[in-house]
């Protein structure tokens, strides 16, 4: 593999998880992992927060970090590699460009405050339909049992009712 | 505004995407979106790097 340098456009998803403990402690993390691997990073910034569109292991939300770097193909591989293994990115793109935009050049390595960052807390459907389906079957046992109730005092006035006829067809005779 | 001809797609910009993608979640044809062979190309490279990216789904579950 040859060692030329060359621009790339890089996109990390990170894991709510980690970010909640600080945005920019795993930000810093996916820098210096980046940088350990000699990848020149020009701009690394938040992209976004937001729901995933199909799950991605327990995941149903992830923040996405924005990045350009110069790098050989080597060592952009080295450091995917590695991010794959640990850290805060659970997934991640590298892809070509021709050049860095002015606009992105801009933002350069972008420093925000930790509270900037608004993460909804994590809707487990999942768990929600268990809770939903345990409550359900709750009602449903309360009910038969008063339904069984309702049948065995039915059962128990009737029986009560003829006693009673019989007793008195028996005084008559 | 760049020429048809010149029209390239951006994976991180999904609004533009979807209107490329059917209900279901595939990628119109070229006869649909009019796009020419090499711009349809474009098309499904940005579209299936926004799917890798958890931007567009795969497909209706």
């Amino acid at each position: 593999m040859t060692n030329k340098i060359h621009t790339y456009q890089a996109v990390f998803l990170l894991d709510n998880e980690e970010v909640r403990k600080g945005f920019n402690q795993a930000k810093d993390w996916v820098q210096t992992c980046l940088e350990k691997h000699n990848v020149d990073v020009k701009v690394l910034r938040l992209w976004g927060e937001r729901a995933l569109a199909y799950p991605i292991g327990s995941r149903q939300r992830a923040t996405y970090l924005l990045g350009w770097v110069e790098a050989s193909g080597e060592a952009v591989n080295e450091a995917k590699r590695e991010m794959y293994l640990v850290g805060p990115a659970f997934r991640i793109m590298f892809l070509r460009a021709d050049e860095i935009p002015a606009e992105e050049m801009e933002f350069g390595i972008e420093a925000i405050d930790d509270s900037a960052v608004d993460i909804p807390e994590e809707i487990e459907e999942f768990e929600i339909v268990e809770e939903d389906v345990a409550e359900e079957a709750a009602e449903s046992k309360t009910e038969e049992n008063t339904d069984e109730q309702a049948g065995k005092k039915a059962a128990d006035s009737s029986d009560e009712s003829e006693a009673v006829a019989a007793g008195e067809e028996n005084k008559e005779n | 505004m760049s020429s048809k001809k010149d029209r390239t797609f951006d994976f991180k910009n999904v609004e533009e995407l979807q209107t490329f993608i059917t209900p279901l979640g595939k990628i119109m044809p070229a006869k649909r979106t009019g796009l020419s062979g090499r711009e349809q190309r474009r098309l499904k490279t940005a579209v299936k790097m926004a799917r890798q990216l958890a931007l567009l789904s795969y497909g209706v579950q």
